[in-house]
């Protein structure tokens, strides 16, 4: 892990008092609403529909134990017991009082965490897999680099009030965990002959206008990645469209001028950057790579064994580490994912008692870290195989152990209508009725891996465009109806789902995904995943049963 | 007349600024549209005549670049709070085209973007009027330090100082 060095303490400390009192010149009348709205959108604090929400930063979405236990008490304290896990892996508080704010960052600081950019028109929380570091396929840590972009685009002189927000991920494993194909920026690192370097592709993302990102540079040696980084947004800053919100991401530009013409650009102000001082050097590298040294893993003891009685005993046990458990690098250690998806509460969503036990499994069964994934769940990096059987049994009693990792109830959704002011719809309700209706445990692993995600508008914060089912929310006039769409898919083999039709009011949304999925079982050749199906079927099955009769 | 923080002080303005106007044959110490000056040049550089130039924040350096040694201010007006392409324009006058002269933010000037637009190369602010320069002076220095390079000191953070150091805090 990270740790902050007396510079990057100060740094938030510093930033802390600067909104304390940027706040009291709001509260006291000589900041208007309109200034004090972009202050705070830097600084992770929204005005939602029915209160002010906060954006904790949790960069590249990695915690300590101690950390998490600040964000339970901040949840216990600030808040109303709970919080909620974005699909940028950052954490939100819904019920912050405004007034009090200063107190929460402050608390955070003092367990080094911030809410910096997590809003506004800047460069945003920077992400990689969730599995960094432990992966099984994994070539190359994707968080010193992100560590390194983190530190770099902080109150960056000249990039925080760009046209749009702006996204960075980076990915180093075999399989796209990080969405690289989806984000204004996407960073494939690799490793070379002559060591790390990095594919940059550009201009993908979801919102209205979904796009797959260009690739516009290939092998770019480790120590030009900010120089190459900054010659991307100064092109993007000076001509990304600001007349129109939803014309000014990048991917707008890079489409508008077509890839080639903006690598070009790129390209003519990077000449004049590259091999200048912001060149990383060979020691400022080392010194994010050496943050994240693997911990000192012990040859754990029949670990195995144990682990095959245990799941011979218990199928249900079984199960869940068939679907919730992933291989790790060290031979006797696994990647557990917790699931947030219970029916009931909204998905992502996480009570202050939830994070202390956490924080205590990370603790008892790892080594006091624990992630945030972008599907909404917990991750628990480092649990040796011996360890499983009574990890399990712990979770069980906190509503945390649902088997349904990566099967068609494990939803990722928005906050919706319920609290967002930009949604056209709810969506909180629509998961919560599809995972009412799918929850026998059977079906769903018979179903297999599917992704179904709900946005409650189209800025789409709920990924509907890359689910192999999406939800979309939409108003006609006035009310609440849901677009749905097959076949899209996020990660390396990344696709845009196709819209099946016209949409459907709420009460009819799980009806039509039962017929999908009867299309689905009625037409699948052995054993294929959904989207494999969806790829060889084409959609007019789908369109043919779901608009046979009338609803 | 508006109050400019110049670099560290509250200084009054002596510079006329000039919106629109193609006449401006006798004034000394004026801003002129880019435009009105490349229109002019050379004859409106005098022997002992100012004068500066404003631009719009989405300007392309190139309008006044061959100027650049007889210009004495360049202004450039932010639209609003939240443009920062005058950011951009202003890193490139200054590091691309060594632009030596005073450098003015103009238009939405806010206290709390002051320190942005210092980093970029801007020396001089116009603050709108009602805004109190106490409060800008203190906004600009409520961070002492940051990560990146800038247009004062390009080096970054972990060229300048020692990183890595940490006080025996806490294990987190």
């Amino acid at each position: 892990m990270y740790r902050y060095d007396e510079f990057d303490q100060h740094f938030v400390e510093e930033r802390v008092a600067q909104f304390r009192d940027q706040t009291r010149r709001y509260l006291d009348g000589s900041l208007t609403h309109t200034e004090f709205l972009h202050l705070r959108l830097r600084n992770g604090l929204y005005i939602q529909r029915l209160a002010p929400m906060l954006r904790v930063a949790v960069p590249y979405g990695t915690l300590t134990s101690r950390q998490l236990r600040m964000l339970a008490h901040i949840a216990r304290y600030y808040d109303k017991g709970y919080g909620h896990l974005s699909t940028r892996q950052n954490m939100q508080f819904n019920w912050p009082d405004l007034a009090e704010v200063p107190d929460i960052l402050a608390d955070l600081a003092t367990v080094q965490m911030h809410a910096i950019q997590t809003s506004g028109n800047c460069i945003r929380n920077v992400t990689t897999d969730q599995f960094a570091g432990v992966a099984a396929d994994e070539t190359i840590d994707g968080r010193p680099y992100c560590e390194l972009i983190r530190q770099w685009s902080t109150a960056h002189p000249e990039f925080d009030w760009l046209p749009r927000k702006f996204k960075i991920a980076v990915n180093g494993s075999a399989s796209d965990r990080a969405a690289i194909d989806v984000h204004d920026v996407g960073i494939e690192a690799r490793r070379a002959a002559d060591g790390t370097v990095f594919d940059i592709k550009v201009g993908g993302g979801l919102g209205r206008t979904p796009v797959i990102g260009s690739l516009i540079r290939e092998a770019l040696p480790e120590v030009h990645l900010l120089t190459y980084l900054e010659a991307i947004l100064r092109v993007y800053n000076r001509y990304g469209r600001r007349d129109n919100k939803y014309k000014a991401r990048i991917k707008i530009l890079v489409r508008a001028l077509s890839p080639d013409v903006f690598r070009e650009q790129v390209d003519a102000e990077w000449a004049h950057l590259k091999d200048g001082p912001s060149t990383l050097t060979r020691e400022e590298i080392d010194r994010a790579v050496t943050a994240f040294t693997p911990p000192d893993y012990r040859q754990p003891e029949h670990g195995q064994s144990a682990l095959a009685g245990n799941r011979l005993a218990e199928p249900e046990f079984s199960r869940w580490v068939r679907t919730n458990v992933a291989p790790h690098k060290r031979a006797g250690y696994t990647i557990v994912t917790l699931s947030t998806k219970v029916t009931g509460i909204p998905p992502g969503d996480v009570s202050d008692e939830q994070m202390d036990a956490v924080a205590d499994w990370s603790d008892r069964f790892g080594f006091g870290e624990i992630r945030i994934s972008h599907e909404q769940n917990f991750v628990l990096p480092d649990v040796s195989e011996g360890d499983l059987y009574t990890l399990w049994n712990a979770t069980r009693s906190h509503g945390l152990a649902t088997a349904n990792l990566g099967k068609l109830t494990d939803i990722i959704c928005c906050p919706g209508g319920d609290f967002c002011s930009l949604a056209n719809a709810k969506s909180i309700p629509i998961a919560e009725a599809i995972q009412r209706r799918f929850e026998d445990i059977d079906y769903l692993h018979d179903l297999g891996d599917i992704s179904l995600n709900i946005s409650g508008c189209m800025n789409a914060c709920g990924h509907h465009h890359v689910g192999h089912i999406g939800i979309l929310g939409v108003d006609k006039k006035g009310e609440e109806w849901y677009q749905i769409s097959l076949g899209g898919n996020g990660g390396r083999d990344s696709s845009l789902a196709e819209i099946i039709g016209p949409s459907f009011s709420r009460a009819d949304v799980p009806d039509i995904i039962d017929e999908i999925l009867g299309v689905y079982v009625a037409l699948r050749q052995d054993g294929e995943r959904f989207i494999d199906c969806y790829r060889r079927i084409g959609i007019d099955p789908f369109k043919e049963r779901v608009y046979a009769d009338p609803h | 007349m508006p109050i400019l923080i110049d670099g560290e002080r509250i200084v009054a303005d002596d510079w006329t600024f000039i919106e629109d106007a193609t006449d401006v044959s006798d004034a000394n110490r004026i801003i002129v549209p880019a435009a009105v000056a490349a229109a002019q040049a050379p004859s409106i550089f005098g022997d002992d005549r100012e004068i500066g130039v404003w631009l719009p924040g989405d300007a392309e350096p190139d309008e006044i670049v061959g100027l650049l040694n007889r210009i004495k201010l360049i202004a450039i007006r932010f639209p609003s709070f939240n443009d920062g392409r005058g950011l951009s324009l202003a890193v490139l006058l200054r590091s691309r085209y060594g632009f030596v002269g005073e450098l003015r933010a103009i238009g939405e000037v806010h206290e709390d973007l002051l320190h942005y637009m210092r980093r970029c190369g801007f020396d001089s602010f116009q603050l709108p009027d009602g805004r109190d320069p106490a409060v800008a002076l203190a906004a600009l220095h409520s961070l002492s330090d940051f990560y990146q390079g800038s247009v004062i000191d390009p080096r970054p953070a972990f060229r300048r100082v020692a990183r890595g150091s940490s006080k025996p805090t806490q294990a987190v």
